[in-house]
């Protein structure tokens, strides 16, 4: 049963359609990753998703109602985002950032949980050490795990994410994905935007290719990332290769021209790989 | 606080000296005998002793008038019938028990020289910056920049009794004042030669001396008639011959000017001296900046001033300098510019006749004036 | 990462913010206690503080310590000099609250209330009143009209800037700097159609004054000021959420749109209030916030009392000097303020731009 469903979305911008007829679920224990090219509505998709955008036409269900029918508050225990970019006004301290993400809960029981949820969400997004540093101090990586934390000590039953790795090194990506995987396990739905494709092959449960604002294939990894495809939707050689029982997505390149005899060449071309 | 509201009278227009007078600071010296500005720097004689010049027209020159400082009180210490209750121009009844203390304040300083005329100058307990008769130099000051009343200085001196007029502000001090329980007895703030004589007895009434008060009205009243009259018999008998005049406000550098008009007490001041009020011609109502072009058009022969503004001009040569357009009327190029101590001017009051003979004698008898 | 690891930074940073609030809250109410007594003990009249406090506890029913000795000493106190020091005291904490209101809902430490357009719409119903002469409340038609100006313009200025439904930061402030600019111009021609007197009026309204303030004006600024101050303590903690701005504000919850009209309209309320009795006292709202956020960070439940709290002493420290700097002279508070704060607030300028975050 989905926890979270687009129905025909559709949301158009000034004649130019930017997401059109787009059918989705999510349900809970799920990860799903959304990929395709740039400008192929993936952020504006989500954005509908999470309600910040009414879409033109189509609409999206939550828990069972229609979202524009849930007023923020309710809408903020249902749901938490992560975007893209963090911003933050003030020098707000890391800890005091993440127990942000616990102001739905406000004047509820589960707000008894407060410090806990922090600490272990810190825990989890390895924010720990930071947790006294100045937010606007932090670097972008830094930054993008404090409000990955802060997401998680949101405690919601689903979980969007914009991007939350494009300033990660692997070991936090790794990391980052991880928990996400953990916290599907553990009963939450989860919709993930991904430019990385082997990342995408890696943690997601189904895979959603968005191109042109529609939906070009949804499934499971193995089946939707195909060389064929991708090439198609990128417009640009893929190769699809299976390594270790992991997908690696790896462009086509044209090889370096080399000779066998010429050492000097084979070494500079070693140390270019 | 903002200022409150003034009675949307006439006295509002005349309370604007009190920005003007603070702003340029009074002088310290007084007006009478003193050496301040070009020219002159003793009392006009009187327009009875001198003989007017032929052609008013033709002669050059500025003039500073003074005016013979002639304080006569009418009574020495008369009884005053105490408690009296008045009702003072803005409809308010109060009741005065006790006047030993008493504080007159108005930006011209008419209200203090009224009661030192009255007899009463001893109850005087401290002064305005415009107050500067003899005999007052060594009353502590209650206004600051000249215009502002200080509460707690007025409080420091403990009166019993406030007459004052809208002139001076903030309203909300004088408010204060009334909280305190001090009876404040507001007077006409208008001035000009229509309301010498009710300001008088405004003033005689609050002081428990209304017999003393007719008297005083009456003496200056005769005064004026007299040197009115003395001055019909040498100005023109006709409108079109009388010299076309008008009162402008300058001060400092900034090249706007002021022309005083119909309710500021320049037009009283004007026709009282036999000239021909130019802004009564025009309409022009209070006290607003006048263009050059307006001032050209004017065409005046005479131009009244206060002779702080005219120093703060730099004399009649910076005032030329800086108003060409003055250059381009008969007043600037026969320099014919009569000006006489800010408060002193358009104060009116017990001094009237003599300001209005010393500016007669200015204008008439400019010769005279050494 | 173990799930072992003693949780020691939640509970050290709630126990150090338990600290830094009473230390600082208890600092600035001594601080005020002090600036009043100070204040009330200090004047152009020369009271000594013994009779000053003799006044005060006679007044309370303690027949303790002696009355002051001039005649007019105790209404000196009690009509003049002690509703000043309340009236700058509530005049102060309502600036400096609106300011930090003003900061929080625009996200930007740079905001004070006049921004908004409730200082410029205040200064032309004042003007108009002043030049046209109106009457129609007595002496309380300007600051009636200040008020009400102050809060058209704000409103005026909010529904301009919206765009369906919602209002972006950024197209208020210039909504708010086209209709300063506006006003400017009817202000101008106020002045113009006004005599000299009128002018001069205004000109000294623009400059703030607290001089003339009694305990009528005392008990309308005060009734609003506190509801503005106890509504602004409402709204704090969800303040403290817009800075993550506003898509990730209605994130964890916030509705934003709501929260942003009821923050602008206590503004609104509170900077009427404290200019239409006291004309225009600037960089109170602008300076305060911003010391208590360099010492005690942004967090809005703390600053938001504590800026209360600094408004007053300082609004009461500056009035101090300028009634009894110059013997015989009131000098304009707003100029005070103003050349004081200008400098200083180059100096916050500088310092604060590493940790305020960047202002997009």
């Amino acid at each position: 049963m989905s926890v979270l469903s687009a129905h025909q979305v559709s949301v158009t911008i000034d004649g130019n359609p930017i997401v059109a007829d787009v059918d989705l679920e999510v349900s809970a224990g799920e990860v799903v990753v959304l990929v395709g090219p740039n400008g192929a509505g993936k952020s504006t998709l989500l954005s509908v998703l999470s309600g910040d955008v009414d879409p033109s036409s189509g609409h999206v269900e939550l828990a069972g109602k229609h979202l524009g029918h849930r007023h923020a508050r309710e809408l903020a225990r249902l749901r938490g985002v992560q975007l893209q970019k963090q911003g933050l006004a003030f020098g707000f301290r890391v800890h005091e950032v993440v127990r942000m993400g616990r102001s739905p809960w406000h004047r509820t029981e589960a707000a008894e949980r407060d410090d806990v949820a922090v600490e272990d969400s810190m825990v989890r997004a390895d924010v720990t050490e930071l947790a006294d540093r100045l937010f606007p101090t932090l670097s972008g990586g830094e930054q993008a795990r404090t409000s990955f934390a802060r997401l998680l000590a949101q405690e919601t039953p689903v979980l969007m994410l914009d991007e939350p790795t494009a300033a990660l090194d692997i070991r936090h990506q790794e990391q980052l994905l991880g928990v996400v995987r953990d916290v599907a396990a553990a009963g939450a739905a989860v919709v993930v935007v991904l430019h990385d494709l082997s990342l995408a092959a890696a943690y997601a449960d189904r895979v959603c290719v968005l191109a042109n604002g529609r939906v070009r294939a949804d499934g499971p990894p193995a089946e939707v990332l195909t060389g064929e495809l991708l090439t198609e939707v990128y417009g640009h050689p893929v190769d699809v290769i299976h390594h270790d029982g992991a997908l690696l997505v790896v462009p086509v390149r044209p090889r370096p021209v080399t000779t066998l005899t010429d050492t000097s060449e084979e070494e500079s071309s070693c140390s270019a790989v | 606080m903002p200022a409150a509201l003034r009675p949307p009278a006439l006295g509002v227009l005349a309370a604007l000296l009190a920005l003007l007078l603070g702003a340029c600071g009074i002088s310290a010296g007084g007006g009478h005998g003193s050496d301040d500005a070009e020219g002159s720097t003793s009392a006009a004689p009187p327009l009875a002793d001198v003989e007017p010049i032929a052609d008013v027209r033709s002669w050059e020159g500025e003039k500073i008038a003074v005016p013979r400082d002639e304080l006569d009180p009418v009574a020495e210490n008369p009884a005053q019938d105490l408690p009296a209750t008045v009702t003072d121009s803005q409809g308010t009844r109060v009741k005065i028990t006790d006047a030993s203390r008493v504080l007159a304040l108005d930006v011209y300083g008419t209200l203090s020289r009224t009661v030192h005329e009255l007899g009463l100058g001893d109850t005087l307990i401290g002064r305005d910056v415009s107050t500067q008769f003899a005999g007052t130099e060594d009353l502590p000051l209650v206004t600051q920049n000249g215009h502002d009343l200080n509460a707690e200085a007025i409080l420091g001196l403990d009166p019993t009794l406030i007459i004052t007029d809208t002139s001076l502000g903030p309203w909300d001090v004088v408010l204060q004042m009334r909280d305190a329980g001090i009876p404040v007895v507001v007077v006409d703030s208008h001035r000009g030669l229509d309301n010498v004589v009710s300001l008088t007895n405004e003033v005689a009434a609050a002081l428990g001396v209304p017999a003393e008060g007719k008297k005083l009205a009456e003496r200056i009243q005769a005064e004026v008639d007299a040197i009115v009259e003395q001055i019909a018999a040498v100005a023109p008998a006709d409108q079109g011959q009388r010299l076309r005049t008008v009162f402008l406000y300058v001060r400092g550098q900034s090249g706007v000017y002021y022309m005083f008009g119909e309710g500021s007490g320049a037009d009283s001041l004007i026709d009282a001296i036999g000239a021909y009020d130019v802004a009564e011609e025009i309409g022009w109502n209070g006290m607003k900046p006048l263009t050059d072009e307006g001032l050209i058009a004017a065409q005046p022969d005479l131009v009244l001033m206060m002779s702080k503004g005219l120093d703060s001009a730099g004399g009649v040569d910076g005032l030329l300098e800086r108003l060409p357009a003055l250059a381009e009327t008969p007043a600037g190029q026969h320099r014919r510019f009569v000006a006489m101590e800010d408060s002193e001017i358009l104060g009116f009051g017990p001094a009237t006749a003599s300001v209005l003979d010393a500016l007669a004698v200015a204008v008439y008898a400019p010769d005279a004036i050494k | 990462m173990s799930a072992t690891t003693v949780p020691v930074t939640p509970v050290r940073a709630t126990l150090r913010g338990v600290v830094a609030r009473v230390g600082l809250l208890g600092g600035l109410t001594v601080a005020l206690a002090v600036i009043l007594v100070l204040s009330a003990g200090t004047g152009q009249l020369d009271i000594p503080r013994d009779e000053v406090l003799g006044s005060l506890l006679h007044k309370i029913g303690l027949d303790l310590g002696p009355v002051p000795s001039h005649p007019q000493g105790e209404n000196t106190l009690w009509q003049v000099r002690f509703p000043r020091v309340v009236m700058a005291a509530i005049a102060g904490a309502a600036l400096a609250t609106a300011g930090a209101l003003m900061q929080g809902v625009f996200g930007n430490p740079l905001a004070e209330p006049g921004v908004v357009g409730v200082s410029s719409g205040a200064a032309v119903a004042a003007a108009a009143v002043i030049v046209f002469g109106w009457t129609f409340a007595g002496s309380w038609t300007v600051a009636l009209c200040a008020f009400l100006g102050g809060l058209l313009t704000t409103t005026l200025v909010y529904l301009m800037s919206r765009d369906g439904g919602r209002t972006e930061v950024v197209t208020l402030v210039l909504t708010g700097i086209a209709l300063n600019a506006m006003t400017s111009a009817g202000l101008a021609f106020m002045m113009f159609l006004g005599d000299t007197q009128a002018r001069e009026e205004i000109v000294f309204w623009q400059l703030g004054s607290l001089n003339g303030s009694r305990w009528e004006y005392v008990g309308v600024v005060a009734p609003l000021a506190l509801v503005g101050i106890v509504a602004a303590m409402l709204l704090a903690p969800k303040l403290d959420l817009l800075a993550l701005g506003d898509r990730a504000a209605r994130h964890v919850g916030v509705d934003v749109e709501r929260l942003r009209i009821g923050t602008i309209v206590v503004v609104a309320v509170l900077t009427a209030a404290a200019v239409s009795f006291c004309g225009i006292i600037a960089f109170v709202g602008l300076v305060v916030p911003h010391l208590i956020r360099l010492i005690a960070g942004p967090g809005h439940r703390l600053l938001v009392p504590a800026s209360a709290l600094g408004g007053a002493v300082l609004l009461v420290a500056a009035d101090l000097w300028a009634r009894t700097a110059v013997e015989y002279a009131d000098l304009p508070i707003g100029m005070l303020t103003s050349l004081i704060g200008g400098p200083f607030f180059f100096w916050l300028l500088r310092r604060a731009r590493r940790t305020a975050g960047g202002w997009a």
